[in-house]
This record gives structure tokens, C-alpha cells and sequence, in this order.
């Protein structure tokens, strides 16, 4: 379900100008080129979507024919759920981690990255590695950091005479705990998409705006960050959408834990839908999770369109 | 999925009439290596005996095979027998029709092996056998001799509730932590509840809250149940970080010697020494068992166990090699080499004979003379109700709930699951 909205919600917003590149360009390219990508995606994306739509309809433990209609019960069930505020609360918080510590974080390192020399390439190596890194493996990583009996947290804690929580153990510290390994995975991720970016800028501009006595603060401002709009248009997406689709990480790291205070929507959909086996309630949250995909998309390509009008 | 899966099972139909060798796939759960070299060798042994069939031994970790299960049986990889603990989760998957009635192709002998007890926990009620018990298993209070000598605290002492309390403040004031939980897995903090309740509700109540009567999870004795359970917690007398320990953590944290009780199952004799750091554990003249606290006006059979009746079940694709193999794997003679081992207590009758380790034979008693062996709550009651049971015990190890409200939930679930 994770990557499904994703691709979906990428197709739906680009959907009108696709339409347009029909009209100018002969079909026959399409009617070659679009089958394969259709059926994989009809097979792999849609169909499984339609699936859980119909599921959440239903009162289903997995096993057997699908029977039991229960109209919009499943959908009460997951709003009034005792921990499904907390799952929504949490990511929610992901997504406002990410837009602003991840992504300035992100653009610093961008910044100061983006010439060309050996030792910046190192550096920007290092940064982007987290990112190469399979998530389960980086969970698992960072709850031997964690561990508060052998970890390297409680070990530095110790030396500097600190008595470290046990992090993951803990309701209130779960959840900086897991911010902190979401920013250390993905700002490399968003660093590369920026150095990239500001690697297109003409030295030209960037020389002229020198000669002209513009102070480095200002030419970041006013140049650089004007100049990668498109790219941190796509990182915020990216951002957003993955802040909302966050699974992997958790699952090693808290696995919803301490007492369900680290869910995020899809854990919860995991925890609740599928393990306890009640997966119409599991297609409910699905559904929701992918409306609200949708919502962003769209709200987020209608206040783009907005400002580039402006 | 569903043509995937089409495309899938016509494929293998296409290779499958190459083969000359029947293949049985026995889905299992057994993490000790040397458990699962004994596994492999009695295999090798069933496979050299008849050269057409082909016995392959898939391994699920715990965790793993119950989130994967429900999928798998429904997949063209289905395995031909699996591991089961039976209980709701065995009725369930009987209901949906994805198991292999066996009552006419299981030999009276495999039938017999395995006690009433045994065959019956494993009909499904629509009357048909679908599997063959294999072990009986109990959730004991395992404790380190050493470390309550050091804390001077006498085991007698703890046969009663108060005494248990205290003997664990005793253990808080010696700066030793009383007990080990592995409460980020739930399941062993529910084995707090469900000990509470096998005491407090007996056979009779916690069956008719299992099928909703009365005032079903939210009775007097259950709410009871919870409240014990926060006194005990109140006193902090778990590990530090006990939420984010895994039940492999706190069972390693017991072998190393540090906390001094361990309420787990009677496999934790071998985990236990498989977890710690030296890979040796508890020797067995310091360790012990407590027999768990009684309680004043407990409606429980002082004898009742709480525990499992592990088996194995057949699934629909089964063959009738499939059934050969398990009645092979599951006779006295191939049992006794895991009583031997100490590895599970073997259902099969006069396996357990052999059995030379004290504990394991001190168990095989108690189960052998319960009025009541109630079966693992989070399997009995479904992986719905059971899992807001592990749910709700895990926050009462925690604190972070009342006993009424921890009532209220299990109800709730029972409701929605009638």
C-alpha cells in the first residue's frame, strides 16, 4: 500500500497535461509504449486499490469468501479507535520534521556541498549513505544505538555522567528517537536533489551577483534558492507524501511500542488491520490514508499553480 | 493477486508431474539450531525409509509466521503442514476451509499416541481432526536460586500473594531486579493477566467471559485480575526498559543472572541459555520453580495450568505423504529424542518418559495433574481479542492503564468478535 498511493497520486496530477500530449501526437507511440506500464500498474496498483476499497466494506479475517457487509462500520471503527489519533498525531509530526528541520537541513549541507573538490565529495558520500541503506537495516542500526543496556547512546551517557532513558522503552522519548533517525536517513536523499539543482546554476549569474558587491546570505537567498525552485518543489513532495507512507523504519526500531505511542498511520494499519487480522478494518485506513495522499497532491499542486501566477 | 496467483498455480502444475518424489513442506518455528539439526536428522531418517518423498523444513521466526500465515495458506506456497498452537486462530482457518480433514487417513496408533486431550484440541468444532498434537507446554515462575539467597529472600514465602509482593520489595531494597519481561512482545506480559485470571476466575468464568455471558471480561474477577497486576506493578519490579525489551531480551537478561523471576513457558529452560551471553545461562542446581502465588478467594483450581498444546496442522494441499510424515515425526520413538534433549515435553505417549531433566519432569506433572490446562489466552480467544489482551497487559505492566478500563477493552473485542 505504501508506494501505491504515491505513484498514484504522481499519475493523477499529471494526468491533464498528458491528455494535451495526445492531441498533438499521433496515438501510434501510445498504443505501443502504454500496455506494459498499463498492466503492471493495473495488475500491481490498481487492482490491489480497488481491492482494499472493496474490503473495507466488510467484515473479513483473511480466510474465506468475503460475506459479511457491514457498510461504513469499519470506517466508524478507525475513527474512533483509541490509537488512531495517536498514529495520525505522529504522522503528522513526521511530515512537520520533515519540512522544517529535514529539508533546511538538507539545503545547509546543499549549500555548502555544491562545489566540486575530493574532500566535498567524501563528505557528500557520507551524507548520502543513510539514504543508500535498506531501512530495515538502518532500524535495526539505530535500536543497537538505542539499546539501553548495551547501546551506544547509554555508553556516551555514562561518560559524560548522564543516565540516558531507555529511549525506545519510553512514550515521551520514542518519538524524538525515531525523528532523529528519519532526518539522519533521508536529508542525503534531499542534499543530493539540491546539489544537483544548485550545480545547474550558471556560475555566470552567481560571478555577476558577486561583482556587484551581493553578500553571500543574499546571494543564497535572492539567487540560489530562487533558481532550484522546481527541485524543492519535488523534495517537499517527496517529503510530504513519504512522511505520510513512513513504515519500515518503525517496524525494527519501536514496532509501534511503547504502548502503541509510535505509530504512524500505515504501522497502525499493519498492527491493527493486518496482525490482528481484520483487514476490512485495515482497507478502511487504507482508503483514508490514500484520500488524504490525494488531498495533498491536489491542494499541493493548486497552491504551486497559485504562485506561479502570481 | 488473485491472477498472479493463477499464474502461479498453473506454472507449477506444469513442472510438477516431472517430479518423481512427493514433496512435503513441514513449516516450523524452531529457532535453537541444535533443535532444528535433530529436526533435519529425524527428516533424513523418514526420507531414507521412503525414497519418494521429499520432507523440506521452512523456518518462520514466531513474530514472523503468525503476521504471515493467514497469507501464505492462501498463497500456491503454502506449506503442507505447519506449526500450530491451536485455540481460535486453528478454528478460524478450519472454518475458512483451508485445512485437510485427516481423521480417515491419521492410523488409530497416531490417533491414540496423543491422549483425548491431544486429539481433541485439535478438532475443529465441526467435528473434523485437521491436525495431531505434539507437546504440552506450561508458563511457569522460574527463579534464580543465587540471587534470592543474596537478597535473603525465602522462596516458601512467596506461595501467597502478600508474600510475593513483599518478596519483591525485598528484591527492589537489595537493588536486584525482581523480574524480567519482555513487554515490547506483549505476549509475555499477558502471561501475568492470564495467570491472575487462571487464579481468580477459574475454568468456569474465564469460559463464559470467553463467550460473552454475563458481564463477560468486565466481571468482578477480571477487573480483580487487572488490579493485582498494577499492585505487582507499582512496585516497578520489572527490568529497567522493559517496554522496548523483546521477549529474547528478557530471557537472556534471566540467563545472565540478572533478575531474579521469569514467568515463561517451560521452553525458556533452553532459550534461556540460548540467549545469555555465554551461551550456558542459569546452571541447574540455581534454578528453580515457583509455583505461582495463590490468591484468598480465588475461584481457580489451586492445580490449574496455564500453558500450550502445541501441534501440527494440515493444510488443504496436504498429501497423504504428508500424513505419513507427521504420524513418522510424531511417533513415541521420534519423540523421545526430544524429551531427551529437554526441548518441548512430547504429548506422545511414554515419550515423556525418558525425560531425565527435573524441571521438564516437574512440569509434565503439574500439566498431568491440572483440573484445568488452560491454553495460552492470545491463541484461545483469537488473534483479535487475544491481541488486545496482550495489548492491555502490556500497559498494566506499564501503569498506563486502569483495571477497569483494561476490562472494558477485552469486552469490547469479545463483543465485536461474537
Amino acid at each position: 500500500m505504501t508506494t501505491l498511493s504515491n505513484t498514484a497520486n504522481a499519475g493523477a496530477s499529471v494526468a491533464p497535461r498528458r491528455w494535451r500530449y495526445v492531441e498533438r501526437k499521433s496515438l501510434l507511440p501510445l498504443l505501443l509504449f502504454l500496455p506494459p506500464a498499463l498492466i503492471l500498474f493495473s495488475l500491481f496498483v490498481v487492482l490491489p486499490m480497488v481491492d482494499a476499497a472493496t474490503f473495507s466494506f466488510f467484515n473479513w479475517n483473511g480466510y474465506g469468501p468475503i460475506t459479511d457487509f457491514v457498510g461504513l462500520e469499519n470506517y466508524a471503527d478507525v475513527l474512533t479507535h483509541r490509537n488512531f489519533g495517536t498514529a495520525v498525531r505522529n504522522s503528522l509530526i513526521v511530515v512537520a520534521v520533515s519540512l522544517l528541520i529535514q529539508l533546511p537541513l538538507a539545503m545547509w549541507c546543499a549549500i555548502a556541498l555544491a562545489e566540486r573538490s575530493v574532500s566535498i565529495n567524501v563528505m557528500r558520500t557520507l551524507f548520502f549513505l543513510p539514504f543508500m541503506l535498506a531501512e530495515v537495516a538502518a532500524g535495526l542500526i539505530w535500536k543497537f544505538v538505542y539499546d539501553g543496556n548495551y547501546g551506544l547512546l547509554p555508553a556516551v551517557g555514562s561518560a559524560i555522567g548522564v543516565d540516558m532513558p531507555f529511549v525506545l522503552g519510553d512514550k515521551f522519548w520514542v518519538i524524538p528517537a525515531i525523528m532523529l533517525v528519519i532526518t539522519w536517513k533521508y536529508f542525503g536523499f534531499h542534499m543530493m536533489i539540491f546539489i544537483a539543482g544548485l550545480q545547474s546554476i550558471p556560475n555566470e549569474v552567481i560571478e555577476a551577483a558577486r561583482l556587484d558587491g551581493v553578500k553571500r546570505w543574499q546571494i543564497v537567498r535572492h539567487i540560489k534558492i530562487p533558481m532550484i525552485r522546481s527541485a524543492i518543489v519535488i523534495s517537499v513532495f517527496f517529503a510530504i507524501t513519504g512522511a505520510l507512507q513512513l513504515f519500515d523504519l518503525i517496524i525494527p526500531l519501536s514496532n509501534g511500542g511503547p504502548s502503541h505511542s509510535s505509530h504512524t498511520i500505515v504501522t497502525f494499519l499493519y498492527q491493527f488491520g493486518i496482525l490482528r487480522m481484520k483487514l476490512g478494518f485495515g482497507g478502511a485506513v487504507s482508503v483514508l490514508l490514500f484520500i488524504a495522499c490525494v488531498i495533498v497532491a491536489l491542494a499541493y499542486r493548486r497552491i504551486l499553480f497559485r504562485v506561479e501566477h502570481n | 493477486m488473485k491472477h498472479l496467483a493463477l499464474a502461479a498455480v498453473l506454472g507449477l502444475a506444469a513442472i510438477l508431474p516431472a517430479q518423481a518424489q512427493t514433496v512435503v513442506r513441514h513449516l516450523h518455528i524452531t529457532s535453537i539450531p541444535a533443535e532444528v539439526e535433530l529436526m533435519q536428522s529425524i527428516a533424513d531418517e523418514f526420507m531414507a525409509a521412503n525414497p519418494d518423498i521429499k520432507v523440506e523444513l521452512p523456518f518462520l521466526e514466531n513474530e514472523a509466521f503468525k503476521a504471515k500465515l493467514t497469507t501464505l495458506l492462501q498463497s500456491a506456497d503454502a506449506p503442507d503442514v505447519f506449526h500450530s498452537w491451536g485455540g481460535g486462530v486453528f478454528y478460524e482457518q478450519a472454518k475458512a476451509g483451508f485445512l485437510r480433514p485427516v481423521e480417515d487417513v491419521l492410523t488409530q496408533e497416531a490417533k491414540d499416541n496423543q491422549g483425548q486431550a491431544g486429539v481433541s484440541a485439535f478438532t475443529a468444532p465441526d467435528g473434523h481432526i485437521y491436525g495431531v498434537a505434539r507437546d504440552v507446554s506450561e508458563v511457569v515462575l522460574w527463579y534464580n536460586k543465587a540471587l534470592f539467597e543474596q537478597a535473603g529472600v525465602d522462596p516458601a514465602s512467596m506461595q501467597t500473594w502478600e508474600g510475593f509482593l513483599a518478596g519483591v520489595q525485598t528484591f527492589k531494597d537489595a537493588g536486584i531486579t525482581p523480574i524480567a519481561i519482555g513487554a515490547k512482545d506483549k505476549w509475555p506480559a499477558h502471561f501475568w493477566w492470564s495467570k491472575l485470571v487462571v487464579r481468580l476466575a477459574g475454568k468456569d468464568g474465564f469460559e463464559a467471559a470467553a463467550r460473552g455471558e454475563g458481564d463477560g471480561f468486565e466481571g468482578e474477577d477480571f477487573v480483580k485480575a487487572g488490579q493485582y497486576f498494577l499492585e505487582l506493578a507499582d512496585l516497578e519490579p520489572w527490568q529497567q526498559g522493559f517496554l522496548a525489551a523483546s521477549y529474547g531480551d528478557a530471557s537472556g537478561l534471566f540467563g545472565d543472572g540478572k533478575a531474579a523471576m521469569h514467568l515463561m513457558g517451560d521452553w525458556d529452560y533452553g532459550a534461556m541459555k540460548d540467549n545469555s551471553a555465554n551461551k550456558a545461562g542459569i546452571p541447574d542446581d540455581q534454578l528453580g520453580i515457583l509455583p505461582f502465588p495463590t490468591i484468598e478467594g480465588g475461584k481457580g483450581d489451586p492445580t490449574d495450568t496455564l500453558g500450550g498444546l502445541g501441534g501440527i496442522l494440515f493444510s488443504k494441499n496436504a498429501s497423504d505423504a504428508a500424513v505419513k510424515w507427521v504420524e513418522f515425526f510424531n511417533s513415541v520413538e521420534q519423540q523421545k529424542k526430544y524429551a531427551e534433549a529437554a526441548y518441548y515435553i512430547p504429548i506422545a505417549k511414554g515419550a515423556a518418559d525418558v525425560m531425565t531433566n527435573p524441571f521438564k519432569q516437574q512440569i509434565a506433572r503439574n500439566i498431568g495433574g491440572a483440573h484445568w490446562h488452560a491454553l495460552f489466552f492470545d491463541q484461545a480467544l483469537g488473534p483479535n481479542v487475544g491481541g488486545v489482551v496482550n495489548d492491555v497487559s502490556a500497559e498494566l505492566a506499564g501503569n498506563s492503564i486502569s483495571a477497569e478500563e483494561a476490562a472494558e477493552l477485552i469486552k469490547e473485542a469479545v463483543d465485536d468478535s461474537l
